[in-house]
Order: structure tokens, then C-alpha cells, then sequence
């Protein structure tokens, strides 16, 4: 799973509105700085005739929020777990910002949000958000040794995510700070969950679906509330959905994903303009692009193959 | 006697476990938590029988006004462990028991002794019955402190070296299925006579359902949380301390339960398979059916019973001090 060589004169020095280089890159990885890259990916589960993904092809520039949203098995949570290193493929490639997600992970470089809060059910809401910072400590070091050594001039702002109460004041859970998960509302732990991600400065966040067990409003003013975290810290983004609103809402890039085999079908780009607040997601603009999404959607569903295919296999 | 190997408690996916909630909009507004009367939707803890059929029955014929809820939030007037529906089907019970018993005396005295006779002997020689219910004790504690020590060790090094689970766990289902009693004559050929054979006695027979217990809780931590963990690149040590130990208390405590008073029983089983003392409850049980003295029998077998009844409330305590945060405590009523 080494990296390959892609532009090797893209390689550009210095780092981009405060967030740091992923570690020291290894000296046979000559690649992208500044890109995710995917490669040629391909994954099939054992004991299953089709593939889950199929030479997937991805260039995720940095600083970009980009979905994934796709038919049910189309491999979107698929591709999301093999970024975050949580899962092998059986070909191509995949490089963080130059890096493996092996090392991106080493590094604390990697967020993820899972589509369940996954919390500490014994830990309080503010241990819970801290807890990052007390695994892995060696990288934490690595981390400031770096950052003395080339000190980087950080965007404004970014020093808020560093400390716990402005995290907590952030999303609104500054009364919740001492209570325990099972006393909070699914809302409200997905809360915590987007504030621990967001508390490591990550340089690639990784949210898999984290509002598709909320109710419409619930989810509506989360989406707000990212938007307006993400305003701030300008991290990369790989948000797995399966709902047009929220991907047209959220993202710069859209891939449609297809199913059986999985692959990218299309990717659009959404021009609305940053920051977006509530005025832009009336805008007639968000319903075109919404359609356009639909419609690509749409030909992903056809391109795949039958449902019924893989009920029998 | 629920020598079972199997964990009482559910398993452990706290994170995904619904409550009942008032639904707010997510700009912070404060969320009441579900309150333990009412039963969440995944808590798959029975409450006793008792508790339910009793108010149940109560609420259908004392209350003509509408229903009136067994579990109603904090309306009625005593507290529940105070409501007459509580402990009247108990005391019902005991005392239903305790005329049967003084029936059955008094007919035939080699059967069972009057309570009268009991009820003397405990009070009189009570310092007796102390004494030796201490000797008791000390057994089984120090048998208990080794078998669940081993447990715990064995069962945290088998969950993080497979090969050593392959290699040890099919010794211990041995272990476990071979009575113990059958082993005690030849561990006092081996250690003599004296407290060792008897620790041992004891510690084999609480080791295996700590055994089983603790590996199946370390295993039970839900995957989306070893994923943020994996994704942290954290070391397999603080994954072992921070996420497994703690997912594993709840099934701890629920193995502490079988094992403490089975820690007991053990005590009790190793004095009469294992001689070789002149104290202890069990030796006392011993002589007694050897002089049939029917009333030091059972006034021994009364404060075996209270020990057993004393380290189940102990460990009921300790769970609900360090389980809060658990779906078995929340709405439990027992």
C-alpha cells in the first residue's frame, strides 16, 4: 500500500492557513501535499461475487468538503473506512496529503465521526471531548516539536478548537459539560461527537452519515451548526450522506456513487457561495443544484445492477 | 445454584441504547434525561415478579378512578420500597414458610427442629456462630481474592494474545466441569491439612464464571468507538485500559454477583470435603448432622444464608455506585 508518485513538481512548500503538514514524509513518498488521493481502489468481500469498490478514482484538494452520497452499497462508507485506515483494499492506492492513512493516523491527523455517537458512556461530556488528547500523546509532542520548529502563522480562530470550553461553547453543550451520554439526546451526543473530532485540529475529518439517526429539524440545525465550525477551521472534509439536501447544503464537490460495483459515477461541483448561512439555502440556486444531483443519482442507480442480484447472492 | 459460566448482564452497546426523550431543537436546549420509572425501550432487565404483579393487582383493585400506574412518577405517598405492595407478598411469603416449618417440627423432630429451639440457639451461643462464621468468611475471601484474581489476569492476557485463549480456555471448561469436590481429597494429599486445600477448593470454583465474564466484557466494547480509538492510532494498552476495562466492569460485577456468595458455598463445600479444621460453619453443619442436633444444623445453615444475603447487598451497592452510567441501572426498580 505505498504511495505513487503523482505530480511531483505540485509539491509545495509551506503550509496552507495554519494547518500543518502530516508528518515527516517518507523519502520514497513523492507525492501531493495538498491533495487526498485515491487511486485505481479496489475492495471485494470475501464470499461476495461483486466488488464493494471498483477502481475508485478521487482527488480531494485540501481545505474541501466533499460528499459522498450514493445508492445503498454503492461502497461510500466502504471508501471512507479505507481512508481512515479501518480497512485494507485489495489494490490501488491512497495517500492523505502524502501520506499512508497508516501514518496520517499515527500523526492524529484523521478525524472520524461515526454514524453512531460512539461516546464513553462512563466518561463525562467534557471528558469525552478531551479524550483525544490523552491518547496518543506521542504525536501531540511530534505535533508541538513541529510547530516550534516551523512555526506556522495560524488562521484566526483556530486556537479556539484547542480548548475544551470553547469547544463546548461552540456547540451550544457548555450546560451539558457535566453529564454523562446516556443522559443526552441523540442530538446532543452527535454534538459531542463533531466536538471531539473537531478538538483534534484534524487535518482530514472523516463523518460517516452522523445525522441519519436525527429527526428533520435535529439535523437541520446540526448541518448549520457544522457549517459554521467548519467556517472556522477550513479542514478537509469526506462526508458520507445519502441525502441530497444535506450534501448540496454542506459541500464544495459532490460524488455520486454507484452500486454493484461500487464507483464513482459523477462529480459536481456546488457554486454556492462561502460562508453559507440559512439565506443561501433558500436561494433558488440550491434547488438547481439539488436537481442536477438527483438526476445524477438517478443514472447511478440505473448503472448498477438490480437489487435482487445481490439478494440472491 | 447458577454456576453458569454466562454473563447476566446485556450486551455491552451502551452507545447505541435508546431513551425515551423530550425532543429539542439542537440549539442547546436543555434535554430531560428518561426518568427510572418508566422503562426505557432497550433495557432488557426483568424486573422482579413480585414488583410487577403486585402493584399491578393492587393499582386494578384498590383504585376505581382510573388506572393508577404501578410506576407512577413520584405521586404516590410512600416511597416504593415502603408501599405495603412491596413487602407484603414477601413477609406474606416467610411467614406461610415459617408455619409450614413449626407444622412439620412438631410432627416429626428428626426432620427439622422447632424455630423456638433455633431462634435460642442463635442468640445464646451467638458468639459461637460468629466465630466460626468467621473462620468461614476468612476462606472464602482469601479463595475468592485468588480465583477472581487469576480470572481477571488470565482473562485480560487471553483477550489480547489470541494464541494464549486457544491454548487456556479449553483447560479451564476442563476445569470447571470437573466437580470440585472430587478434587479436594487429592489437594489435601497434596498441601495437607489446614486452609490451603480449602482456599484452593474455593478459588477453583469462582475462577471460571469471572473467567468467562471478564473476557466476554473486554470484548464487548462497540466497534464504532475501536474505530475514533483506531483512528487516534492508540496503543493496544490504552485501548486495553481506557475502552476495554471499563466495558468490561458491568460484567464484572454481574460474575462478582454469582461468585460472592458462591465464594461461600465453597468455603462450606472445601470444610466438609476437606477436613481438617475444628472451625467453620461447615465443620459446625458437619458434627451437628453427625450428633443430630437438628437446631445447631440449621441455625448454622441461618447464618450462612445471612452471609450469602449481606455480600449480595454489598455487591448491589457497589453497582450502583460505579454502574450509573450502565442501561442495567437505569430503570432497574429491584
Amino acid at each position: 500500500m505505498s504511495a505513487e508518485a503523482v505530480a511531483p513538481d505540485a509539491r509545495t512548500s509551506g503550509a496552507v492557513a495554519g494547518v500543518s503538514t502530516v508528518g515527516e514524509l517518507a523519502p520514497h513518498v513523492v507525492a501531493d501535499p495538498d491533495h487526498i488521493v485515491v487511486r485505481g481502489l479496489h475492495k471485494t468481500y470475501p464470499g461476495s461475487s461483486v466488488a464493494a469498490l471498483s477502481d475508485v478514482e478521487l482527488v480531494v484538494p485540501r481545505g474541501t468538503f466533499v460528499s459522498l452520497i450514493g445508492p445503498s452499497g454503492c461502497g461510500k462508507s466502504t471508501l471512507l473506512r479505507a481512508v481512515a485506515g479501518l480497512e485494507g483494499f485489495d489494490d490501488g492506492s491512497i495517500t492523505i496529503f502524502g501520506a499512508t492513512p497508516e501514518e496520517a493516523c499515527t500523526a492524529k491527523s484523521v478525524g472520524l465521526v461515526p454514524q453512531a455517537p460512539a461516546l464513553l458512556p462512563w466518561l463525562t461530556v467534557r471528558q469525552n471531548v478531551e479524550l483525544p488528547h490523552k491518547v496518543n500523546r506521542r504525536a501531540d509532542r511530534r505535533r508541538a516539536d513541529r510547530e516550534r520548529k516551523h512555526p506556522v502563522p495560524s488562521a484566526p480562530g483556530l486556537d479556539a478548537f484547542a480548548d475544551v470550553d470553547s469547544l463546548l461553547d461552540m456547540v451550544n453543550l457548555t450546560d451539558a459539560a457535566d453529564k454523562h451520554p446516556g443522559a443526552l439526546s441523540g442530538g446532543m451526543q452527535q454534538r459531542v461527537a463533531i466536538a471531539r473530532a473537531f478538538g483534534l485540529r484534524p487535518e482530514i475529518l472523516l463523518m460517516d452519515e452522523p445525522f441519519s439517526a436525527l429527526d428533520e429539524f435535529t439535523r437541520e440545525a446540526l448541518r448549520l451548526q457544522l457549517l459554521t465550525l467548519w467556517q472556522r477551521m477550513r479542514t478537509t472534509v469526506l462526508f458520507v450522506t445519502h441525502s441530497v439536501r444535506e450534501a448540496v447544503t454542506l459541500s464544495d464537490q459532490i460524488v455520486v456513487m454507484s452500486a454493484r460495483p461500487g464507483q464513482v459515477h459523477e462529480v459536481i461541483d456546488v457554486d454556492l457561495p462561502r460562508p453559507r448561512g440559512a439565506d443561501v439555502l433558500l436561494s433558488p440556486q440550491l434547488h438547481t443544484i439539488e436537481d442536477r444531483v438527483r438526476a445524477s443519482l438517478q443514472g447511478a442507480w440505473e448503472a448498477g445492477a438490480a437489487p435482487v442480484d445481490l439478494v440472491a447472492g | 445454584m447458577a454456576a453458569h459460566g454466562t454473563s447476566t448482564a446485556q450486551d455491552g452497546t451502551s452507545a447505541a441504547s435508546p431513551h425515551v426523550y423530550t425532543a429539542s431543537a439542537a440549539h442547546g436546549l436543555a434535554v430531560t434525561a428518561v426518568t427510572d420509572t418508566t422503562p426505557a425501550g432497550g433495557t432488557p432487565v426483568v424486573p422482579a415478579p413480585a414488583e410487577q404483579s403486585g402493584p399491578a393487582l393492587a393499582a386494578q383493585t384498590t383504585s376505581p378512578a382510573g388506572r393508577v400506574s404501578a410506576t407512577s412518577r413520584g405521586r404516590s405517598r410512600f416511597p416504593r420500597s415502603l408501599r405495603p405492595s412491596t413487602w407484603l407478598p414477601t413477609t406474606v411469603s416467610v411467614v406461610v414458610v415459617a408455619l409450614a416449618w413449626s407444622w412439620v417440627a412438631s410432627e416429626n423432630k428428626y426432620l427439622l427442629p422447632p424455630l423456638s429451639a433455633v431462634g435460642d440457639l442463635l442468640v445464646e451461643d451467638s458468639a459461637l456462630f460468629a466465630s466460626n462464621a468467621w473462620a468461614t468468611l476468612q476462606i472464602a475471601i482469601v479463595g475468592l481474592g485468588i480465583g477472581f484474581g487469576a480470572a481477571f489476569v488470565l482473562a485480560v492476557v487471553m483477550s489480547e494474545i489470541g494464541v494464549l485463549r486457544r491454548a487456556i480456555m479449553p483447560l479451564a471448561i476442563v476445569l470447571n466441569v470437573t466437580p470440585v469436590v472430587a478434587l479436594a481429597p487429592a489437594l489435601v494429599v497434596a498441601f495437607g491439612f489446614g486452609m490451603t486445600p480449602k482456599v484452593i477448593v474455593t478459588a477453583i470454583i469462582t475462577f471460571f464464571p469471572v473467567l468467562i465474564n471478564v473476557t466476554t466484557g473486554l470484548r464487548s466494547v462497540p466497534v464504532p468507538v475501536l474505530h475514533v480509538f483506531s483512528t487516534l492510532h492508540a496503543s493496544r494498552l490504552e485501548v486495553l485500559l481506557r475502552l476495554r476495562m471499563p466495558s468490561a466492569l458491568p460484567f464484572t460485577l454481574a460474575a462478582l454477583r454469582v461468585v460472592l456468595p458462591l465464594s461461600i458455598v465453597g468455603a462450606v463445600v472445601a470444610e466438609f470435603v476437606a477436613p481438617g479444621s475444628s472451625s467453620g460453619l461447615g465443620t459446625m453443619i458437619k458434627t451437628s448432622a453427625a450428633n443430630s442436633q437438628l437446631a445447631q444444623l440449621y441455625a448454622a445453615i441461618a447464618w450462612l444464608a445471612a452471609m450469602g444475603v449481606v455480600m449480595l447487598l454489598l455487591i448491589t451497592v457497589i453497582e450502583k455506585r460505579l454502574l450509573f452510567w450502565h442501561e442495567s441501572q437505569q430503570g432497574a426498580t429491584s
